[in-house]
């Protein structure tokens, strides 16, 4: 079932057209990765969902519904979002950032806020760092907070803008595990990486653009083995050899 | 973070060795709250002279005339007029931090909802509160405070307030004064934080966006926590200065310390001792107030927010 559309989405700035006529659904429950050559479109994409950006034509649809004919709030609630550079709350701590969409957006009190932030903050293996600000988290514990912080508002779907490309290599795979954990939950994930380790073992598409338009899709071992364009194949061949691929 | 240091820096900074320091300190408030608290009720209850010195003056006043014509006598004879011109300046000492105070205070609550309209306003009310800023930035505060006290009648609409004037109301000169610094002081304050509030990153705003919360509860709960706290360096500047610049309501006849320092002057004409005296109690003030401002920056700092 069909939990995410997009319908022909156009969006352009200026003269260069960033998306050029983006159409697929995804499924609820699965997790799609998109892969794609800096400049592609893929963070426009995913920042479209929850009208970060707005499109110029075309519509994205969430469970049915056109997300432009709900409150902007409202939608952003149910889509979780984790950043690239994590942009946890600065003056915050850990679990204070959990708390304020808790108390503000979902109107929690702040007893039942804090007691379900320390649940999420648990989810992602933080509840010792629940008093440290995010200056005193390491990149890794930062990014986990961060999707602490996306869990708690209770989305139906996630969206990752490149969550692991800030990061010291070996702090990648604490995120990775805590992704990989939220997928076999089955959270609906739209992921934005370079991470092929994750994408191999855990994506269940594989959706590759290039030039704001969606040249091929499918299962990852069919894009990684027997790839339909060419452009795919040099791409996953240059990824693999720089991300390494490796399991972790 | 580069952004934020760009706002950071000090104009006053006080140094010395602690202790001495404290006890300078120590000194300077201990005798300005002892000589109030004696002026408002300590001289009534022992029926004593509320303009007394507390000081030994009498004595100054002997031995100037022993050393007379030397150095130690310059010195007594200069203890014996300061000491005179205590009382009245420490009285317009009082009026000179209420209208520093008050203006810093309401100036901050009007600043800072015109700083978030000039950041994040439509167009047409950022442009308002831009030339709000402009034209109160753009004048000298002299002109406004005369404008205010000679240009409209409102000196004439506060006196027949039934309060003005009464216990520790100041009458209606000090009252058009504390209006004219309120309004010019959340000009210059509302400049301290927009540039504060625009040092804050804008994943800040993005990431509270992305969350739900509205853009109101975004620049409420996000922005002005952080950028409030970016500003304080340059808002402690702003108390340095209006400590200073309250001196302009000696002009429209208020009489706070530069205005009570001067007016003794003008009768004895030592106008080198009394404008010491005026200048170290200014002085005291500048770097107690930076001091202060240097706590609070300290009392509310958090790891990695600003560095």
């Amino acid at each position: 079932m069909t939990l995410l559309e997009f319908a022909d989405v156009h969006q352009s700035y200026g003269e260069e057209e960033v998306l050029d006529g983006i159409s697929f659904g995804v499924d609820r429950g699965a997790v799609e990765v998109i892969i794609g050559p800096s400049g592609s479109g893929k963070s426009t994409l995913l920042r479209c969902v929850n009208r970060l950006t707005d499109i110029d034509s075309g519509d994205i649809r969430l469970d049915g519904t056109s997300i432009y004919a709900r409150d902007e709030n409202e939608l952003r609630q149910q889509v979780g979002m984790v950043f690239q550079d994590f942009n946890l709350f600065a003056h915050l701590t850990a679990l204070e950032n959990v708390t304020l969409g808790l108390r503000r957006v979902r109107g929690f009190s702040k007893e039942e806020a804090v007691a379900d932030a320390h649940d999420h903050l648990e989810r992602v293996g933080l509840l010792e760092q629940a008093e440290s600000y995010p200056a005193e988290l390491s990149g890794g514990q930062k990014q986990r907070v961060g999707i602490a912080r996306a869990l708690a508002m209770d989305p139906e779907i996630m969206l990752f803008d490149e969550p692991t490309s800030a990061l010291d290599p070996e702090l990648v795979g604490e995120v990775v595990s805590v992704m990989r954990d939220l997928a076999e939950e089955g959270m609906t994930m739209l992921v934005v990486t370079h991470e092929m380790g994750f994408a191999r073992s855990t994506a269940s598409r594989l959706t590759f653009l290039d030039d704001g338009r969606l040249v091929e899709q499918g299962p990852p071992e069919q894009l990684f083995e027997r790839p339909e364009h060419e452009r795919t194949g040099t791409f996953l061949r240059r990824l693999t050899e720089l991300h390494g691929g490796i399991d972790r | 973070m580069s952004a934020a240091s760009t706002v950071r820096g000090r104009v006053v900074k006080v140094t010395g060795g602690g202790l001495f320091r404290w006890l300078a300190f120590g000194v300077f408030w201990g005798y300005l709250v002892v000589r109030w608290l004696y002026q408002w009720v300590g001289a009534d209850l022992l029926g004593m002279d509320p303009r007394a010195p507390l000081l030994p003056v009498e004595t100054f006043r002997t031995l100037a005339t022993t050393w007379d014509g030397t150095r130690i006598g310059g010195l007594f004879s200069f203890l014996r007029v300061a000491g005179d011109a205590l009382p009245a300046a420490v009285t317009g000492t009082w009026l000179t931090i209420i209208l520093t105070v008050v203006a810093m205070a309401a100036g901050l609550v009007i600043a800072v909802p015109l700083a978030v309209t000039r950041v994040y306003g439509g167009p047409v009310t950022r442009w308002a509160a831009l030339g709000y800023t402009e034209l109160i930035r753009g004048t000298p505060l002299l002109a406004q405070l005369f404008v205010l006290y000679y240009g409209l009648s409102l000196s004439a609409t506060l006196r027949e307030l039934p309060f003005v004037g009464e216990g520790f109301i100041p009458a209606q000169a000090a009252l058009v004064a504390m209006i004219g610094f309120i309004i010019n002081s959340s000009a210059y304050q509302a400049e301290y934080i927009r540039s504060a509030l625009q040092s804050v990153e804008v994943g800040q705003l993005t990431a509270g966006r992305a969350v739900g919360l509205s853009k109101l509860q975004t620049i409420r709960r996000i922005v002005l926590p952080q950028g409030l706290r970016y500003g304080i360096p340059g808002w402690s500047n702003e108390l340095v200065y209006l400590i200073k610049y309250s001196s302009l309501a000696a002009f429209i006849t208020v009489p706070e310390l530069y205005k009570r320092t001067r007016d003794i002057a003008s009768g004895n004409f030592r106008y080198f001792e009394l404008l010491v005296v005026a200048g170290v109690i200014y002085l005291g003030l500048v770097l107690s107030a930076s001091a202060l401002m240097g706590r609070v920056e300290q009392r509310v700092a958090i790891p990695g927010l600003g560095e």
